[in-house]
């Protein structure tokens, strides 16, 4: 739909009035709310997490967007409560303790959130200890950390080790990220999954509860 | 034999020296280990303010066989506590870091105090160079400054801070500007009081986060204005460092106008002696190597990195407290080891 792809340019073309417009321009033509989500602003913000995958866009560029994507997110939000939308998984995010660069986490987060996950943020130089109680409690599918630091990588392993010492390994997936890590340094401590960069995380995030999905059903 | 300070201050030129010196700046390039603060009996977070114990804890790194430079201070937050940021010292192996931000937006700036470098731990810093010179050791004193961008994006949430580099960006540059030219005042001052050498690290203004448009437009120019700023009160030698992947920004690291570039261990030092022709190369072990690896490992790295050309040994970024000083002192030995590289002579 014609007005639908301009809202999606609009997200994409960081425009956050036009995007407004085009939001309540749609809901007044009766399109139904979850359309006008999925494919008018998701689909932006989509295009957007593809362009910074491909070093189109950089980190302004992509806080642009959510900033139109969320203006269109909240003129839809009253409609969207009145038809109910089922989460793909809860993700449990943080970056670890000792570490407080937080602007890769922020990304992902934003990402993920616009791909339907819900996320429970612990924000930054989070104890090892806390993701997994909050994981615990909330029933996540998915911890996610984030470093920066090369002196605070460890945590990661440490944590993985907690899961198996306390027999729950398998109740959640680890996926983690950031500058210094790599695939090899993922798969060296037993992680499930890395993500190279936001979009890459949502990608593997997905292949994540799929995996789990596959292997509860 | 040159003196450290003579070798580093060649190196920098990219003239001809014995051997490569090996050395961390501090500052946000982290150059004190648990290990000298209990050889030096001075410990975080003490050093962080007190100028006697900043000097002392800075010159135990060289006078217990580590690097070969003094630097001061040991963080990052001295100038947004200068600009009234509230800080936490942090512990002995956890670093000082900004706690809360003062600003919300960049068109705030104009709130902000200038920042004394007579005050505070700024004067500390000043006062623990001081102590440094009066040694009169030859070995170089490297002062930190934080670098424009991630001063600022210490001063509000980093992810409002980037947006409105675009969305207010006339304001980000007045904002950039402000702090620019007080970074300069503190640069000078520390140069006055006895500095051979500059180090501006940059973690917050990387390619990665900014793209290479961005990167030219707030890094390379407010770091060329900090640094032209500060070269008239006769600077030995200016060190930046730039955190993440380079590859989108070779063209606007050739417009530094620094000495030496220093970067992260993910970037090749051969793809940055291709694509950065003008500057010295300094680099790159991989700190993560340096607090787990053992000692025969870290003289490998070390070879490594004198093979494919670094000018300067050092490591890659700032390093753990927890790093063992067998291992630092392998890296110093490494260079020790190297004689003048092949082809290296004269250029």
């Amino acid at each position: 739909m014609e007005l639908l792809n301009q809202l999606a340019e609009s997200v994409c073309e960081m425009e956050v009035k036009t995007t407004e417009n085009l939001t309540r321009e749609a809901l007044s033509e009766g399109i139904n709310p979850l359309e006008v989500l999925n494919n008018g602003l998701i689909k932006g913000m989509d295009k957007a997490g593809k362009l910074f995958e491909e070093e189109e866009y950089f980190v302004p560029e992509l806080l642009m967007c959510s900033d139109a994507m969320y203006t269109g997110l909240a003129i839809l939000e009253p409609e969207l409560k009145k038809v109910q939308t089922v989460k793909k998984g809860k993700v449990v995010i943080g970056v670890v303790e000792g570490d407080t660069h937080d602007i890769g986490k922020n990304i992902v987060k934003m990402m993920l959130e616009t791909a339907n996950f819900e996320v429970i943020d612990l924000g930054r130089n989070v104890p090892i200890e806390q993701f997994i109680d909050t994981a615990v409690k909330e029933e996540a599918d998915i911890i996610g950390l984030s470093t920066l630091m090369t002196t605070t990588m460890g945590g990661m392993e440490q944590l993985i080790q907690i899961l198996k010492e306390r027999e729950i390994r398998d109740r959640f997936k680890v996926l983690i990220g950031g500058g210094p890590i790599s695939q090899s340094f993922a798969a060296g401590i037993g992680a499930d999954g890395y993500g190279a960069n936001a979009n890459d995380a949502v990608r593997v995030a997905d292949n994540l509860i799929s995996e789990k999905c596959e292997k509860t059903a | 034999m040159l003196t450290p300070k003579e070798r580093l201050t060649a190196a920098l030129q990219r003239a001809p020296v014995d051997r490569p010196p090996c050395i961390c700046p501090g500052g946000m390039m982290n150059m004190i280990i648990e290990e000298f603060m209990d050889l030096s009996g001075i410990s975080w977070p003490e050093a962080h303010s007190d100028p006697e114990k900043m000097a002392g804890l800075a010159a135990s790194v060289y006078e217990s066989g580590g690097f070969e430079n003094y630097g001061v201070p040991f963080c990052m937050t001295v100038e947004a506590e200068g600009f009234g940021s509230p800080v936490d010292l942090g512990t002995k192996v956890n670093e000082p870091r900004v706690t809360d931000y003062i600003l919300t937006s960049v068109s705030d700036w104009p709130r902000l105090p200038r920042l004394e470098a007579n005050k505070g731990r700024a004067a500390a810093v000043l006062d623990a160079i001081r102590r440094l010179k009066a040694k009169d050791s030859g070995v170089p004193i490297i002062a930190n400054l934080t670098g424009p961008i991630s001063l600022a994006s210490s001063l509000l949430e980093p992810m409002v801070y980037y947006r409105e580099l675009r969305s207010k960006n006339e304001e980000a540059h007045r904002f950039m500007s402000f702090i620019t030219e007080n970074l300069i005042e503190f640069g000078k001052a520390q140069i006055k009081a006895g500095a051979d050498v500059i180090a501006v690290a940059e973690p917050s203004g990387t390619g990665e986060i900014l793209g290479p448009r961005m990167f030219k437009e707030f890094t390379v120019t407010y770091i060329n204005l900090l640094l032209s700023g500060i070269r008239e009160a006769g600077c030995g030698g200016a060190i930046v460092h730039i955190c993440g992947r380079l590859r989108s920004i070779y063209p606007g690291l050739n417009d530094l106008e620094c000495d030496a570039i220093s970067f992260d261990s993910i970037t090749g030092i051969r793809q940055v002696r291709q694509n950065v022709q003008n500057k010295a190369i300094m680099g790159n072990v991989s700190t993560y190597a340096l607090e787990k690896a053992s000692p025969a490992q870290i003289r490998l790295i070390a070879k490594y990195c004198l093979r494919n050309g670094v000018n300067i040994l050092s490591p890659a970024c700032g390093i753990g407290p927890r790093t063992k000083l067998s291992n630092i002192r392998e890296l110093v030995a490494a260079a020790k080891e190297q004689g003048v590289p092949e082809g290296n002579n004269g250029h």
